[in-house]
């Protein structure tokens, strides 16, 4: 009764949980311009996820699977009939795919040319194998991979991690009630996934009973896919975070009337890359003076790559800021010595050899 | 238009917000708490008491609150100035035994009874100002020991004369006519504590040496440092203080006419209740007579009020410290508080509904284009912020800065550049008067004119103040573009009255009409509002017919046509009423049409948040400014329309690379020229087929 009055103040009075902050981009996360400085950049319209296989670097883009050649050509690998949503080895010959109905394909190794569904998951946003089983993540029950934006508007907080043996064709579901769950990892015998709306990295206790514990909160982006780095792993933050956008997330008439009356590519609201039209909303720090965008504009996209380390605490980071062109990571891996981010926002892949890493860590 | 949206409309319509806030920031504002204590007082003993608004009840208590009430103001004089006077109780009662003790023992004339009575008081406060102001003692202790050496010697006199004074009866009119005599039926006293408290407020809020002493109360240091001299400042208050409890005290003699022991026994505290809850601030340096004189009509019912219930005098006193206390904690918290409800407050957005915004794309007239990716740029990076652009006879190039200057550059290549004028300010629209001058509107100062010799002269920089405004709006705060009639007459736009020139952006949250157009007139030098309640009105520039100007209002997104002469005089109609974009300034094209700057483009989601009034309030609360959902101005167009409203042409830099952010054009001679509030270059663009010797000197002021 005192706590929901409270609250209710609080909304009134702009405290609390209404109150509008974010953490800081300092220390680990203090901004840099590395992903701009990469040593290489190869474009490729529609590029979302990267993975190894078969010793090479295998991405996804649209209906696509492509393999970087080695003069730096993309070359199909191979085309499907829905968009992929994302790609995971299973092995170090043998690839899943995953579409954006929901199917999941295997190409390559013992378990090629398999075909799976989860249940009525349709928005598979990452995975990871481990042996024969497969660790899946379902951003949401009701919204597809590319309506994330309508998924983090409408505060949906209905994804889900399942389990799928892919031996068996068993599906055990992890945990739910997530909200958007976009990346995913195994680290020893636990899943530990990111939770893009709730900012958040958490471990879910395999095999036990269904036990989750918060290993990394409140970061000042939107948390996307995981991969493995050295003993620690790094983490793709797909959007920045902004206070207009945490304020309007807590003003449901606004939002409400935003989604029906404004066409979605200029809702305020976190973007892969902003900045591209005249009718996107422009925030007051935004506005160029002579002729600049300063670097500290606040902005609706944003490069952001988090080197984790083993226990999930941030070390470094990657960035490309508001007037930079690596926005909208999803994907990061680590391969031959290279550290290799996705830029969907800029439909682009760069490449930097990892001594680019002391930029931006703690010195 | 939905049912809801037509509610929010009608409530912002009805309900005039921002006057909360423009309420909060006026001076008298202080006054409002108590006041409203004072009617709630008396309110409340009125219900308790019968018979408490009657004719005896009230003549006694106005006459017994005349003498109270100039103990208040005396010691509001000492408190205004930083001090505190505990003696005032001390010297009423020695007041009334001299003044006594004089008449009867003595048996001196009534004039000279009261210059000795008063005279008494002012030796009592020029001790003490000498000891708190010369010496710097503390005020409060000082006047401490003051009262109690005061309290002994009346203490003494009373022991020495008390049966003497009882015994005779003063034989003198003028003497019982201060103590019991009406002047058109009020008593006496309350006449001349009236008449002190005006010359008080008078003092204090019109005389040099009144603001000498708010200024020493506020801020004793820097009243200093400023020159004055702040002990004799402060002595004169305790004099002052003294000379007028002493006539309070005489008052009180004449009217009772005895000595008591406990005469003005605990004035000092009463008093002091009284002051404070009056608002008059502890600390010093805000205070006023009208202050002194609410205090002193809550606490006088409130004493005389609780006798007549019959409150015995122990709970009396305890009562009236408690009212002290919560005065004192209201005082400072309000003082601590007052500025930042003020800051909550003061935005306040208003509904404002925009018409569907046309296209910028296909057939439309406003399609995007690349027409100025090839425009040429002028002193890139050597000028910042050139709002408005002119050119002269000879093809000089004039543009103001964000430092104050207005930049020449010099014909025929413009790769020279001086400084023309220094004006300060932030010098915005720009026009040539019929004698080669450059009227300037100048952000912050009003209109101004540089004469072809460059001195610099003020036309002027303030307007008729609106009859039913809150807040003073005389002064020109934002003068942003103007023209010249024929005649002479400089017609100019204050783009808001709420706002200062770098808070433009709150204005475009508020979305109100702030802003107006002020017509100056050289033959009479009268300035004059001629249009008001309008929405951030910004270009202006006179049609061909010599009757009637156009006008931009950059937040409404439209064009309207205002006659300021001939038959349709007084008339506003629209031209173009519905922009893709936010006009900024418009000037004259050679073929007689004309040209208009869009700084940006409306953005869906801002037109939105324009319908949600409240929304908008919140966001300008809880995130900080450079976080706020501006206007798009970082990709602006120039479009070219004729009096019927028709678009013409667009002209558009797609990429947004060589010509970010237009606020202004000027063709001159088959040339465009281009300036934009936050840029750093002035743009030049080749224009086909046009009249290659137009010049907009020579289309305003030749032959003719």
């Amino acid at each position: 009764m005192i706590a929901s009055i409270s609250r209710a103040i609080d909304r009134i009075l702009g405290r609390g949980e209404a109150a509008v902050t974010l953490p800081a981009l300092d220390g680990a996360l203090r901004p840099n311009r590395a992903l701009d400085e990469a040593d290489w950049r190869r474009p490729l319209p529609g590029v979302d996820c990267i993975a190894v296989h078969k010793g090479s670097l295998v991405v996804s883009a649209g209906q696509t699977v492509y393999r970087l050649a080695a003069g730096g050509a993309w070359e199909s690998i191979g085309s499907y009939e829905a968009s992929v949503s994302c790609i995971a080895p299973v092995d170090a010959d043998s690839l899943a795919v995953a579409l954006h109905e929901g199917a999941i394909l295997i190409q390559g190794g013992r378990f090629d040319g398999r075909r799976y569904k989860i249940g009525s998951a349709k928005c598979i946003t990452a995975m990871a194998a481990s042996g024969e089983e497969l660790y899946v993540a379902n951003g949401s029950a009701s919204n597809g991979p590319d309506e994330w934006q309508t998924d983090l508007m409408q505060c949906n907080a209905s994804g889900s991690i399942w389990r799928l043996n892919l031996e068996t064709g068993v599906e055990t579901r992890l945990a739910d009630g997530l909200a958007w769950p976009a990346g995913i990892a195994i680290a020893g015998s636990d899943v530990v996934f990111s939770e893009s709306w709730r900012h958040r990295i958490v471990r879910v206790v395999s095999g036990g009973p269904r036990e989750t514990e918060v290993l990394y909160a409140d970061l000042p982006g939107y948390p996307g896919r995981l991969s493995s780095f050295g003993d620690g792993w790094w983490l793709a933050v797909f959007a920045p975070r902004s206070q207009l956008v945490e304020f309007i997330l807590r003003e449901p008439a606004y939002r409400e009337r935003m989604m029906a009356e404004v066409p979605q590519p200029f809702w305020v609201a976190p973007k892969l890359r902003s900045g591209r039209s005249y009718y996107e909303p422009l925030q007051g720090g935004a506005v160029k003076h002579l002729g600049l965008l300063k670097p500290w504009a606040p902005a609706m996209s944003r490069g952001m790559c988090v080197w984790l380390d083993a226990s999930f605490q941030p070390r470094s980071s990657l960035q490309s800021r508001a007037d930079g062109n690596t926005h909208g990571i999803t994907s990061i891996i680590d391969h031959a010595g290279e550290t290799i981010a996705v830029s969907r926002g800029d439909n682009v892949v760069v490449g930097l050899r990892s001594p680019a890493l002391g930029l931006g860590s703690s010195a | 238009m939905s049912a809801s949206d037509l509610i929010t409309r009608w409530r912002y319509r009805l309900i005039p917000d921002h006057l909360v806030g423009e309420i909060l920031t006026k001076r008298w504002m202080d006054n409002a708490i108590p006041l409203a204590i004072m009617a709630v007082v008396a309110c409340v003993f009125a219900s308790l008491i019968p018979d408490f608004f009657g004719a005896a009840t009230i003549s006694n208590l106005m006459r017994q609150w005349g003498e109270f009430g100039l103990v208040v103001v005396a010691l509001t004089i000492v408190m205004v100035a930083g001090g505190i006077d505990l003696s005032v109780g001390s010297v009423f009662a020695l007041g009334n035994i001299v003044a006594l003790g004089l008449l009867t023992v003595a048996g001196w004339p009534v004039p000279a009874v009261v210059a000795a009575t008063l005279g008494c008081g002012a030796a009592v406060g020029l001790v003490n100002g000498l000891l708190v102001g010369y010496l710097r003692l503390r005020a409060f202790l000082t006047t401490l020991v003051t009262l109690i050496i005061v309290r002994a010697i009346v203490d003494m006199l009373l022991l020495n004369y008390s049966v003497a004074i009882a015994a005779t009866l003063p034989d003198s009119d003028i003497w019982y006519f201060f103590g019991e005599g009406n002047v058109l039926t009020f008593p006496f006293s309350l006449v001349v504590t009236v008449t002190i408290a005006l010359a008080l407020h008078l003092f204090l809020s019109r005389s040099r040496v009144g603001w000498h002493v708010l200024a020493v109360g506020g801020s004793r240091r820097s009243a200093h440092n400023v020159g004055i001299a702040v002990p004799r400042v402060i002595c004169a208050t305790y004099i002052i203080s003294g000379t007028l409890s002493a006539l309070a005290g005489l008052l009180f003699a004449s009217r009772l006419g005895g000595g008591g022991a406990d005469t003005g026994v605990g004035l000092e505290v009463a008093a002091l209740t009284a002051a404070v809850l009056g608002g008059n601030s502890l600390g010093g340096g805000r205070g006023s007579a009208a202050k002194a004189i609410i205090g002193s009509i809550t606490v006088i019912i409130l004493i005389n009020s609780l006798v007549r219930i019959g409150v015995s005098s122990g709970a009396n006193s305890l009562l009236l410290g408690s009212v002290l206390l919560a005065a004192v904690a209201i005082d400072v918290r309000w003082l601590k508080n007052r500025h930042k409800i003020t800051s909550k407050v003061y935005v306040s957005p208003t509904y404002a509904a925009l018409p569907t915004a046309p296209s910028t794309d296909g057939d439309s007239p406003y399609a995007l284009n690349d027409r100025l990716r090839d425009v040429g740029v002028i002193g890139l990076g050597s000028i910042d912020g050139p709002e408005d652009v002119i050119l002269d006879s000879e093809d000089n190039l004039y543009v103001g800065n964000r430092t104050g200057d207005i930049i020449r550059f010099l014909a025929p290549d413009y790769s020279q550049q001086e400084v023309f004028a220094h004006t300060g300010g932030r010098p915005l629209g720009m026009a040539f008067a019929r004698d080669g001058s450059l009227v300037v509107c100048i952000g912050g100062m009003g209109l101004y004119q540089v004469r072809p010799d460059r001195i610099v002269e003020k036309l002027t920089d303030e307007t008729n103040r609106s009859w039913f405004s809150v807040v003073d709006d005389s002064r020109l705060r934002l003068a942003d573009d103007l023209d010249i009639a024929a005649d002479g007459r400089v017609f100019f736009s204050e783009a808001t009255v709420r706002y200062e020139t770098h808070e433009w952006a709150v204005d475009c949250l508020e979305s109100r009409g702030n802003g107006r157009i002020v017509c100056y007139d050289p033959n009479t030098g009268l300035t004059r509002t001629v249009l008001k309640n309008l929405v951030f009105p910004n270009g202006i520039c006179m049609t061909h017919d010599g009757e009637s100007f156009l006008f931009a209002e950059t937040w409404a997104c439209r064009v309207s046509r205002f006659w300021f002469d001939g038959p349709k005089k007084g008339r506003v109609e629209p031209v173009i009423p519905d922009l893709p974009g936010y006009p900024d300034n418009i000037n004259r094209a050679s073929d007689g049409t004309y040209w208009m700057a869009l700084v940006g483009i409306r953005t869906p989601s801002l037109d939105l948040a324009l319908k949600m009034p409240g929304f908008r309030r919140r966001m300008a609360r809880r995130i900080a400014p450079d976080e706020w959902m501006y206007p798009n101005i970082n990709t602006g167009c120039i479009v070219r329309f004729d009096e019927s409203g028709r678009i013409l042409e667009t002209l558009w830099d797609a990429g947004g690379d060589n010509h970010p952010m237009i606020t202004s054009m000027r063709e001159h001679k088959g040339a465009l020229f281009i300036g934009g509030i936050f840029n750093n270059r002035v743009g030049r663009l080749k224009l086909e087929g046009r009249d290659v010797s137009w010049t907009g000197p020579s289309s305003y002021w030749a032959k003719s």
